[in-house]
């Protein structure tokens, strides 16, 4: 099939070969299943391998092969690029180093870079200065920098070719995710929906570092790049202008966050890239209804499908609709092909912050399947399947418990019962794998004013392990589930001491891989998920684990470096909430177990 | 709006003992302020705390928690501030929150020169940090020892539940 497309391109003529090989380049590359050329392993975001010599049968040989240490501290998140040069290719937190290295020469520096900061972007990234890595295409990496810098190096050299500018940390505006290669495109979104930035996604040409398009997650449609009359919501029109606009209070939108700033994913056959829009602004959400009452705060919490060609935005669908928890919708959306009721859809699954898992179609953006994943998740009752929106709990609601309330018990807590950290799925399985967050939240909204490049964030939370049926799991704070997109169900979960931070891993080997916050690479039984192997790196993972082979050697390789936003606040331990006021016994604390510092581990089999 | 400071009740830590020795475990009215308090000061009975205190955790909780880690604790971002309260004297804390501090390349704090809010508590922050280091307050949200204070926190609490 894809022979196939590159014959096909190639006899349109050389026109149109230049602006499509970027693309081609990609596509060719993560259909071998021995490169690891894009940070979720293909477009559709699966982070599935079909290598299989590492297997159940030979799973216990595995060993590391050799270490690097990255000589940053910071949460290290993202992983290893192989784009079959014989090279890793790996980045760091701020500073944003990016190193080549030689694969074969365990580890030997090829080339370093390392651009130049302004250490003011440091404070206004809200949950450490993570970056989530590198892309590739056509012999160019491309990394943005924490302080809004779009770079494009020579994977040969490490020579700088060009950058752009994509915001203003002066203003609160920073990036932490890693960029897309779609066509002669390399796409980006920004952070600091604690800084009242106001999100977008912005595509720029992978020759010359133009910039493209871009497309607003708030503020007038002609911003937004969509039109009420031909995209949809719901699987019909909008209908209804501007409502990016008339969903906020006066001006409001100017500071609306909706910062996209987790994974994009794409499908090269609709042509169309995928993403979610983080939290609308201040915490507070009485400071976001419009005449007292609830207002959508569109298109804050949103999963946006757009052309990459033109921005254009073919379907929305707003998850939470006006926020009261900071369920930032970045979530991935892994793009899967389903049976549902005996009829092939074109799927797109989350596992979400909310603690909902959906399954919509992702030709229209319609709404399939909205079931919880975590158990105790109390925000919301169920979705409403006809209008796609939450039926919220008042009880759990900041909003109607007031501000300066402090609303209590809430699960899951803002860092979601999913984070950023990347799921996989499993073609062969069928079933998604994700590490989770079982921790809940006190929630206290207060009055903030907006002052550019200062944290708006207008609520107060702490946090505590989600309750347990079972005395033995008394303050677990995660698990590693398998996840039936289709049926909504949890398939089988294991319980870990801490939240799970890292993405996940499904192999052809009848294995998934995740990181545990103590440190732990862990293989497990994709059909179990009992535990089959386990390897201690030198600090806690928060980074994903991929796989590549070179010359007949099936690698993994993996990122330690605790930090993130589970790094602060799981570091010294949560309070246990039935010991009431001023306790000074805490659940687990992340402190005792693992300190920062950047390294890289390689595995493999000693023998292969 | 919280963006005004709130009225201290300060009551230098000396008198607790006086206060206990008369009984008054559960003072119903507000403690009255004493001339001479001290940045750092600060008065915990049956484990309630002075408003300023309280003014101290809401404070932390609102604008320094995100790095700093919750209830002064230290996180992998940034140190506990329990103990830099210990080490430095009430000037050196809050020349450090007012001007920032770059400690090496990469491990920045950020100037609170502009926030109202924040200036007007670094006094309540550094007492609620010396209860915390001298273990007289625990985790999570203290109550206060001003009565009215506490019921409404405990109605609100009622109410949420």
């Amino acid at each position: 099939m894809l022979k196939e497309m590159k014959y096909v391109i190639a006899t349109i003529g050389l026109l149109a070969a230049t602006t499509l090989q970027a693309n081609e380049n990609q596509l060719e590359l993560q259909n071998n299943p021995e490169l690891w050329a894009t940070q979720l392993g293909n477009y559709q975001g699966n982070r599935y391998s079909k290598l299989d010599q590492i297997n159940r049968d030979t799973i216990n040989d595995l060993r590391p092969l050799w270490q690097f240490s990255t000589g940053v501290l910071r949460g290290h998140e993202g992983g290893p690029l192989y784009v079959g040069d014989g090279r890793l290719y790996i980045h760091t937190p701020f500073p944003n180093k990016v190193f080549a290295l030689d694969l074969e020469d365990q580890g030997r520096i090829v080339w370093t870079y390392e651009p130049d900061q302004d250490p003011r972007v440091i404070p206004v990234m809200c949950c450490d200065t993570v970056n989530r890595g590198l892309a590739y295409a056509d012999g160019r990496l491309f990394l943005g920098l924490a302080n809004n810098t779009l770079v494009a190096l020579d994977s040969e050299s490490g020579e700088l070719l060009w950058e752009a500018s994509n915001g203003d940390h002066t203003k609160g505006e920073s990036n932490t995710m890693s960029p897309l290669v779609v066509h002669d495109k390399v796409v980006m979104g920004i952070s600091g929906g604690e800084f009242g930035v106001r999100g977008h996604m912005t595509a720029y040409n992978v020759e010359s570092g133009e910039r493209v398009w871009r497309g607003y997650s708030n503020g007038p449609d002609s911003d937004v790049l969509l039109d009420p009359q031909k995209t949809l919501m719901m699987g019909e029109p909008i209908g209804e202008a501007d409502l990016g606009v008339s969903t906020w209070p006066e001006g409001e939108w100017k500071r609306g966050g909706g910062a996209p700033w987790g994974w994009v994913t794409y499908d090269p056959e609709l042509d169309l890239i995928y993403y979610g829009s983080g939290n609308p602004g201040s915490w507070n959400p009485e400071q976001r209804t419009v005449d007292g009452e609830p207002a959508d705060n569109k298109w804050a919490i949103t999963v946006f499908a757009r052309d990459p060609n033109t921005g254009e935005v073919k379907w929305v669908y707003q998850k939470v609709p006006f926020d009261e928890w900071d369920y930032d919708g970045v979530n991935e959306n892994q793009l899967i092909d389903v049976e549902i009721d005996g009829k092939q859809r074109k799927g797109l699954a989350i596992i979400d912050r909310t603690g909902f898992g959906f399954l919509l179609d992702r030709e229209t953006g319609e709404l399939l399947v909205a079931e919880k994943f975590a158990p105790e998740t109390n925000w919301a009752s169920h979705y409403d399947m006809d209008t796609g929106r939450p039926v919220v709990n008042e009880e759990f609601s900041t909003f109607r418990q007031g501000v300066n309330v402090n609303t209590t018990d809430i699960c899951p807590t803002a860092m979601g019962a999913k984070n950023m950290q990347p799921s996989a799925y499993s073609p062969e399985t069928g079933l998604l794998y994700a590490g989770i967050n079982r921790i809940c939240m006190n929630y206290e909204p207060y009055e903030t004013e907006y002052v550019a490049g200062q944290p708006y964030v207008g609520a107060t939370l702490t946090m505590m392990p989600a309750p347990v049926q079972d005395e033995d799991n008394k303050g677990r704070m995660g698990s590693f589930i398998a996840w039936d997109p289709v049926k909504g169900e949890v398939v089988w979960e294991t319980n870990e001491r801490f939240a799970v931070w890292s993405g996940a891993l499904a192999t052809a080997g009848g294995l998934a891989f995740y990181g545990t916050l103590e440190g732990h690479v862990k293989a497990v039984n994709i059909d179990t998920g009992e535990e089959m192997w386990s390897f201690k790196t030198p600090s806690g993972i928060i980074g994903n684990i991929n796989t590549f082979q070179h010359q007949g050697k099936q690698y993994l390789g993996v990122l330690s470096g605790v930090g993130g936003w589970a790094g602060i606040g799981l570091a010294a331990g949560l309070e246990d909430p039935e010991e009431g006021l001023g306790a000074v016994s805490a659940f687990a604390a992340l402190e005792d177990y693992t300190e920062l510092g950047g390294v890289l581990t390689v595995f493999a089999l000693p023998d292969a | 709006m919280a963006l005004n400071k709130m009225p201290r009740h300060p009551l230098v830590i000396g008198a607790i003992g006086v206060v206990l020795f008369l009984g008054m475990t559960s003072v119903s009215a507000a403690p009255a302020p004493k001339e001479g308090s001290e940045p750092g000061d600060y008065t915990v009975i049956d484990g309630k705390v002075d408003q300023g205190t309280y003014d101290g955790y809401i404070a932390y909780t609102r604008s320094c928690m995100a790095c700093h880690g919750p209830d002064g604790l230290g996180s992998s971002f940034a140190p506990s501030l329990i103990k830099r309260a210990q080490q430095r004297s009430f000037d050196e804390f809050a020349r450090v929150i007012a001007g920032g501090l770059q400690i090496q390349p990469g491990k920045v704090m950020p100037s609170f020169a502009g926030d109202s809010y924040v200036l007007s508590n670094i006094e309540n922050i550094y007492s609620y940090m010396q209860a915390r280091g001298a273990e007289e307050v625990g985790r999570g949200r203290p109550k206060v020892i001003e009565q009215a204070k506490a019921d409404k926190t405990a109605e609100n609490n009622k109410e949420s539940k």
